[in-house]
């Protein structure tokens, strides 16, 4: 009979960011777990956390493990016996080992001959028995961001369990009964106070609050309803998405009493919303006020204050306009809110007197005047300090603005502003306010009347974060900043990328602790993005761009960067892939239009070639050629096209369906160029759709490996033609479907 | 409740809980971890609980004392647990409620903040515990002091006093706390903060190059000198004179005296002592417990009667 597994991992408070992934890392390594020990569920696995618990149940979970049946080969038949049909030594000695009679074994047929073969049958053992072993291998299993050293160990000989934080105790029931789990505790910390953890039928609700009862005692659970009901008669709400609900309700009834909303900032700007669902066990909200001088603040400050550094939601008004108030997620019921308010308020009150001190102080010094106490913070040790570095990212995005983009008007702009993007690192507001960078430099510029053109370059430079078409920032915000925004945003990202790989630095697997990925993918969106954002219809190609921002380092960027160079290089070619597919586009398709080198590669033209390919993805005739392409391919390796020697080609054919290839190639080819030069890829793929037919006949009628050396020559000349005509497009290789 | 009143109450409560209570370091620090009864008695497996008050300086924090929350120097309540006990959560919100929190009342919270210390070649994975939204202690589980791994695991717990009496007393400027019997934390201290924070930021009628001058020079000697008593395996008297080096580099910093690569350099070569500190004290007592100085505490006793 399918019995209720439970198993609750009981800790102090987890890192809020860490529940979502470890809840579903729980769900995967229990079921793996189960299904290494052969026991079998008819449901997956249902998962929970709070801060205080990880959770995992498994409604039906057989009673016992499946009989293991294997099949064990021995000796090949043909050695097995002598010419009188007597067991050589290797079969019965394979018999022996099996404790079985040779007359026991069976014959197993393989593709190589056949075996002697011993049939192994081992009845399962009882679910009780295996779940000790399955609980150590999932605790084993979960990974942290950072782990935690605490005196612990299992008894299955790996030694010592790190984890998130202690665990305290621990829940393992398999129908309505403990299953015995122990995690040990070191000798040196065993004591008193120090003690095994012992899984048990005791769980624990909220610290402090309780419907009946003494808070915080242990409460004796029987299945996972009484589990579920028992804990929120203790104030805990086991299930996240009722706890974001609960949340979100308050919030709104709490806002709307305030007449106004919760301010849109917070779900556009932060992870708020998602992250206080995983801080509490019991939502409630409270709100609070602050006095309305503070609203002579930037809208910015007060929004990051409350936001990320009390992770309170501000409110707004029908327009938008902050209201000199805020909403709280407090971890329990308030019997008087009103006590949390005034604390919460007086915090926040705080706070705002520093940013109002430093709003004021900040503005005595303008930010041209901060350069140089940029010499004093270091940007990377071996690349300097934020001085050098506010000099490299001038001179560079004044060489977008006026070779890579042709603005010439506009390079003068982009270079105060590429000179002024890092003082606001020297300003009290941003050392007390980091995620305040670059915004707050644009609010300074703003503020002592530097032009649309440098402020919101400035403001915007750390932007764009997301790969996403409509990550912010958008033309409109740019306003007439949008080219000197896009020279600086992409001279600070490029400096930061060749730098970094110049001075050796390169991201591995989990770790890029300097946030290269996000910057690279940054170049590549505004890249590809640029028409849009800028109205600049240029197909800038990423190896000019690296190589101009290389230079100061003498490395990475430039053509003699050796290993630095090429790491980088593939760096940014997964960085420009990855962009496209998120952007929905076919694996096989991205990688047709950025085959070669990625330093020829324009992320625009890239987009621009997936589009047109993507609205001709039903196309047969199109599909029809990549599948030729691919013969083409195999066939020309070696054999170089000469452009030069094309119209002699014609006379050297005989046959027609090649003289037809010949002269359809011919007539569509400048076409082709022509509407690649535009970036129209619709009509040059539609061109080298067109030659289908004419390829197709080609390949049924001719033999292209002539016996004749100068015909085959000549056919060899005439496919490469063709070959390198698409090449220079796409390689639509890539998309040939398989046979 | 007045901030001295929150003092007695904190030592009453972690005495009941079988700390020892000690009394702060007598020289610049920036935080209670630098004690030696910290940063000493974490090491090894010996266990260990104490409690302290901390005066702790840091200078990039003075604000002349204009500033209602922020100070050149505050005081740190220092509890440290080894081996940390499984209830410790429980008996930390314990010591709230006896210092007249009532935790049905509040919301209190821990939030994850793990801490580090470059200087001290030491880091711990931990919370900031909020109350109503204000950070009233760093809770920290050690993982390693001095670049060494530790065993047994020990519990830091560092209450902000300034924070809580301000809490407790409802007031919003620091300098109109009630320190003990009427007499505000201004009349104690305000004098105190308005010199320390000139001095931090070279306000001194002398060169800023002279004052950096001095201050480098300083910093050489008491290190030189720190490395002259470790090598004599005098780790206590060599821990106090890194701690110097420490403050001085503070100091250098606040002034704004000292470039990037420097700082860095700095940071590295106090990191550097501190960890040699750290493994002399290990290694000096074989059974990792710290203890060789026992006969030594006797002799001491004789001398000053």
């Amino acid at each position: 009979m399918d019995r209720e597994l439970l198993i609750e991992i009981g800790c102090e408070e987890i890192p809020a960011g860490w529940l979502p992934d470890l809840t579903a890392q729980l769900g995967r390594h229990l079921e793996g777990r189960l299904k290494e020990f052969r026991l079998t569920i008819d449901a997956p696995s249902e998962t929970y956390s709070t801060p205080r618990r990880l959770t995992a149940r498994v409604a039906k979970l057989a009673e016992r493990q499946t009989d293991l049946e294997e099949l064990v080969t021995g000796p090949p038949v043909a050695a097995a016996f002598n010419a009188g049909g007597e067991p050589t030594p290797a079969a019965a000695g394979f018999a022996r080992k099996h404790g079985v009679e040779v007359g026991a074994l069976e014959r197993h047929e393989t593709p190589k001959g056949t075996y002697l073969a011993h049939r192994v049958r081992q009845r399962g053992k009882a679910t009780v028995d295996v779940l000790a072993d399955v609980m150590a291998g999932v605790l084993r299993d979960l990974t942290f961001p950072k782990q935690m050293r605490w005196d612990a160990h299992l008894e299955d000989g790996r030694g010592e369990l790190v984890f998130a934080r202690p665990i305290r105790w621990l829940v393992l029931m398999y129908g309505g009964r403990v299953v015995p789990f122990v995690i040990r505790r070191s000798e040196m910390a065993e004591g008193p106070n120090v003690q095994d953890v012992r899984s048990g039928s005791q769980t624990y609700g909220h610290r402090f609050f309780t419907t009946s009862g003494r808070a915080g005692r242990a409460i004796k659970i029987k299945t996972f309803d009484d589990y579920r009901a028992r804990l929120l008669e203790n104030f805990v709400i086991l299930e996240r998405s009722e706890r974001e609900s609960k949340i979100r309700r308050e919030l709104e009834t709490h806002a709307r009493r305030l007449g106004g909303r919760v301010s849109g900032l917070v779900a556009a700007h932060s992870s708020l919303l998602q992250e206080v669902p995983d801080l509490v066990e019991y939502p409630s909200v409270v709100a609070g006020y602050f006095g309305v001088e503070y609203l002579q603040l930037p809208e910015e400050v007060l929004t990051t204050t409350m936001i990320h550094h009390q992770h309170f939601f501000p409110v707004v008004d029908e327009e938008g306009k902050l209201k000199p108030a805020f909403l709280a997620v407090v971890n329990m019921q308030p019997e008087k809110p009103e006590i949390i308010s005034r604390n919460a308020e007086r915090v926040l009150a705080a706070r705002l007197r520093d940013a109002r001190f430093f709003w004021d102080e900040d503005r005595r010094t303008p930010l041209e005047a901060r350069i140089d106490r940029l010499a004093t913070i270091l940007f990377h040790k071996k690349l300097g300090t934020y001085r050098e570095k506010a000099d490299r990212v001038a001179a560079l995005a004044a060489w977008i603005a006026r070779d890579a983009f042709g603005r010439e008007e506009a390079a003068a702009q982009a270079e105060r502003a590429g000179r002024l993007c890092k003082a606001d690192l020297a300003t009290d507001m941003v050392r007390e306010l980091t995620e305040l960078q670059g915004t707050m430099g644009g609010i300074y510029a703003r503020e002592e009347g530097q032009p649309e053109a440098v402020w919101k370059a400035i403001y915007f430079h750390y932007l764009p974060i997301g790969v996403e078409p409509d990550a912010p920032p958008l033309r409109p915000q740019l306003g007439s900043a949008a080219v000197t925004w896009a020279a600086v945003s992409l001279a600070d990202k490029l400096d930061s990328v060749a730098g970094m790989f110049a001075a050796g630095e390169r991201p591995t697997g989990s770790r890029d602790p300097l946030g290269l990925r996000r910057q690279a993918q940054g170049i590549v969106k505004i890249l590809a993005d640029l028409p849009e954002l800028t109205g600049l219809d240029i197909r800038v190609q990423l190896g000019t761009l690296l190589a101009r921002a290389g230079e100061p380092f003498g490395g990475a960027g430039t053509a003699d960067g050796g290993e630095p160079r090429k790491t980088m290089l593939s760096f940014m070619a997964d960085r420009v892939s990855y962009l496209l597919e998120q952007r929905g586009y076919d694996v096989r398709s991205v990688r047709a239009v950025l085959h070669g080198g990625i330093e020829e590669v324009s992320p625009l033209d890239a987009r621009l070639k997936l589009e047109a390919l993507a609205q001709m993805s039903g196309s047969q005739a199109l599909l029809g050629v990549a599948a030729l392409l691919k013969r083409v391919k195999n066939i020309t390796k070696g054999v170089t096209s000469s452009p030069g020697e094309w119209a002699a080609l014609q006379l050297r054919l005989v046959d027609p369906a090649e003289r037809t290839l010949w002269s359809r190639i011919d007539e569509r080819a400048p076409g082709i160029r022509d509407a690649a030069a535009r970036g129209d890829y619709r009509e040059a793929f539609a061109s080298i759709e067109a030659l289908q037919p004419a390829v197709a006949t080609f390949f049924d009628d001719v033999l292209v490996m002539a016996g004749d050396l100068a015909l085959r020559q000549a056919r060899l000349a005439l496919v490469a033609a063709l070959r390198d005509l698409i090449l220079n497009i796409a390689d639509l290789s890539e998309i040939a479907t398989e046979n | 409740m007045t901030f001295q009143d929150l003092i007695l109450k904190l030592s009453a409560f972690w005495a009941s809980h079988g700390c020892l209570l000690q009394q702060p370091l007598d020289i610049e620090v920036g935080a209670g971890t630098s004690h030696p009864e910290t940063l000493f008695r974490v090491l090894g497996p010996k266990p260990w609980s104490v409690a302290y008050v901390q005066p702790s300086r840091r200078p990039d924090d003075g604000r002349f004392g204009q500033n209602p929350n922020r100070l050149f120097k505050h005081h740190q309540y220092q509890v440290i647990l080894k081996p940390s006990p499984d209830e410790v959560q429980r008996i930390y919100l314990e010591s709230l409620e006896a210092c007249g929190i009532n935790p049905r009342q509040h919301d209190i919270r821990f939030e994850e903040d793990n801490w580090e210390s470059p200087t001290l070649g030491a880091w711990g994975i931990g919370w900031q515990v909020l109350l109503d939204g204000l950070e009233i202690t760093q809770f920290t589980y050690f993982q390693q002091v001095g670049g060494i791994d530790l065993a047994p695991i020990s519990c830091e717990i560092t209450y902000g006093l300034e924070r809580i009496a301000m809490f407790l007393q409802r007031v919003d400027n620091v300098f109109d706390l009630e320190w003990g019997g009427g007499v505000k934390y201004g009349e104690v201290r305000l004098r105190e903060e308005i010199e320390q924070s000139k001095y931090a930021f070279g306000q001194v009628d002398m060169p800023a190059g002279a004052f950096a001058a001095l201050h480098r020079e300083l910093f050489e000697k008491y290190y030189g000198f720190a490395e002259r008593l470790l090598a004599s395996g005098l780790v206590l008297p060599a821990l106090e004179h890194c701690l110097k080096c420490s403050h001085l580099f503070n100091v250098l910093d606040s002034s704004g005296s000292i470039g990037v690569t420097e700082r860095t350099a700095y940071i590295l070569r106090v990191r550097q002592l501190a960890v040699g500190i750290a493994r002399t004290y290990l290694d000096s007592s074989p059974d990792g417990t710290g203890s060789t100085a026992a006969s030594g505490a006797a002799d001491a006793t004789r001398g000053g009667a």
